[in-house]
């Protein structure tokens, strides 16, 4: 009796023990990164991009209101010049010790044609701001992506998209544009002016010049309908193609340790308004969380648990301009890899993720996003020349994102993905000229605009370099 | 004691009249720095977030969400603001902001004093 009472107590102290640890390792795990000084010894303030995991303290910071003024400074700047919107990039594109340059004084509609639907827009326009703008002239854009604070530059020169049957990312919409070069020129590009800087630098990470100006072929203003519901995995995942081709737009998220997704779905309609209700998404974000941080060495629990509080969850519909629907405000920040795949192998590919992740990264809650993107013929930009689907996997902030290289990339680069330009990839020089047809003829034409090397930080050297 | 306690309870009740209201998104978009270089910058950057309820920032002009975290102090909030702090994302997105700048607008968001 009192040997049998000693183990009970050992093992409700062992097992009381372990729960403590378990809950101080999350607590550790759980704590704000380590901030960077706000100001250098030199006394430079500290830029950081949106996820915080890239900074530089430049020396310069300039804005300049027109063309004129950012070819000027494109001339007379010390290099390298980095051009910045929101700073949702991920990867290394904007970090320089001496020019960050900001289009925040080239903001709204410049003109617009109610023929043609085409609106002029200054470059560094917020797309929260643009859907409001082309909305009061009767116009909206195709499509848009998941987030809205993005600059039409930023967004543009880095390929960033949406989803949807034949929609092509935001930069498809661009019939012209404005590019100031190191050469202190105004460029304007179209398909009949400078065609090749046209094709070149459409999608052209900052690196050829500053974009000052677009001229945007856009669509008339139409309401949608947005549905959100939470389905079967395995249903989202089957019926994948099918549903592309039945809605205009359509993606999903696989939400890992359970058995559902979340579908979202927009369709143009003439049904009466039906605001968007309160984002749920940040406070769904933060329960998978808590049921990681309950069961993450407990994976069937997790299962049942998530299962259990997302199979009852009603759909949200709201039906509005497409500019209030189609993109979101995500205030909970992470890290992200997003790959764009041939169609084709999507969901091979998709199901070799979901299977590494649950296999292997039981840290991870946020969802896996899966979509649909049409090809264009911008040289450098990740659609070109084929239809892709997307596969983006994601890490909260505070969290360790060096799986995404060890064990989601390789997946995504045998399945002959292309990486999104602004989202964390392992990828140099050697590897984009694989899988760009037009890789060597597009820096032929940004060598010619910026001879120096100007606009190369150290993250384009590896990138637009050969070594 | 019992003839203080109507004073007390018009103390309370004046106490309660005065605490701070939350603000609707309509109130705080409303806002806007009289200073045109900081309101100009405001545009651009900070109204984004807070003046959206969505976002998560606290909405400019709320004390109700504002007087805890002025509490802190500014050297701190600028600090946060500057190098990020839980969902704020590092410089709110103004490329182009001094730490004065920034400083001025948290006071603005704040509700306090120039």
């Amino acid at each position: 009796m009192g040997t049998s009472r000693r183990a009970l107590l050992i093992s409700g102290g062992v097992v009381a023990a372990g729960a403590v640890g378990l809950a101080g390792r999350r607590l550790w795990l759980d704590r704000e990164p380590v901030a960077l000084p706000a100001v250098d010894k030199g006394g430079h303030l500290l830029w950081q991009n949106w996820s915080g995991i890239e900074h530089a303290y430049p020396t310069t910071r300039a804005a300049p209101a027109s063309a004129d003024e950012a070819a000027h400074l494109l001339k007379t700047a010390s290099g390298p010049v980095r051009a910045v919107g929101a700073g949702h990039s991920f990867t290394g594109l904007v970090p320089t010790d001496a020019t960050l340059v900001s289009l925040d004084r080239m903001t709204g509609v410049l003109g617009h044609d109610p023929a043609t639907h085409q609106a002029s827009v200054a470059a560094g326009t917020r797309l929260y701001e643009l859907g409001p703008a082309l909305a009061a002239i009767g116009q909206a854009m195709p499509n848009l992506p998941d987030i809205n604070k993005q600059s039409l530059a930023g967004g543009t020169q880095t390929g960033t998209h949406g989803t949807g049957r034949g929609l092509q990312a935001v930069h498809g919409g661009i019939v012209a544009f404005d590019l100031a070069t190191p050469r202190g020129e105004v460029m304007e590009c179209s398909a009949t002016s400078n065609p090749e800087v046209f094709n070149a630098a459409r999608v052209g990470l900052g690196a050829f010049g500053i974009v000052t100006r677009f001229t945007l072929q856009n669509q008339p203003l139409t309401r949608v309908k947005k549905v959100v519901s939470m389905r079967r995995r395995d249903d989202l995942i089957d019926g994948w193609d099918d549903m592309v081709g039945r809605h205009r737009n359509v993606e999903f998220y696989v939400i890992p340790f359970s058995n559902y997704g979340q579908l979202i779905t927009h369709d143009e309609t003439t049904e009466p308004v039906r605001p968007r209700g309160p984002d749920t998404d940040a406070d769904g974000a933060m329960q998978l969380k808590h049921a990681r941080d309950l069961f993450e060495f407990a994976s069937p629990l997790r299962f049942w648990m998530a299962d259990h509080l997302i199979a009852d969850v009603p759909d949200q519909v709201s039906i509005d301009e497409g500019w209030k629907l189609l993109s979101n405000e995500r205030p909970v920040r992470f890290c992200e890899m997003e790959y764009h795949l041939p169609r084709e192998n999507q969901i091979a590919a998709l199901r070799e993720v979901i299977a590494a992740i649950e296999t292997h990264r039981s840290d991870v809650f946020f969802p896996i996003e899966v979509r649909a993107i049409a090809a264009d013929d911008a040289w450098l930009s990740s659609f070109y020349g084929r239809d892709s689907g997307s596969i983006a996997v994601h890490a909260y902030y505070k969290d360790d994102y060096q799986f995404f290289y060890t064990l989601i990339e390789p997946i995504l680069r045998r399945h002959g993905g292309r990486p999104h330009w602004g989202k964390l990839n392992s990828l140099v020089y050697n590897d984009f000229a694989a899988l760009y047809p037009r890789w060597k003829e597009a820096l032929a034409v940004r060598d010619h605009l910026d001879p120096e090397g100007k606009l190369l930080n150290p993250y384009l050297h590896k990138v637009l370099r050969r070594d | 004691m019992g003839r203080f306690e109507p004073i007390g309870l018009a103390l309370l009740l004046l106490a309660g009249c005065q605490q701070a209201q939350p603000l609707t998104e309509v109130q705080s978009a409303a806002r806007r720095p009289a200073d045109a270089h900081l309101a100009a910058l405001y545009d651009g950057s900070c109204r984004a977030c807070h003046t959206h309820r969505d976002s998560g920032a606290p909405l400019s002009g709320d004390h109700t969400q504002w007087d805890a975290r002025w509490a802190k102090g500014p050297d701190t909030l600028l600090q946060n603001a500057v190098a990020g702090y839980n969902k704020m994302p590092a410089g709110g997105q103004c490329a182009t902001c001094t730490a004065g700048d920034y400083a001025a607008m948290i006071r603005f968001m704040a509700d306090q004093p120039q």
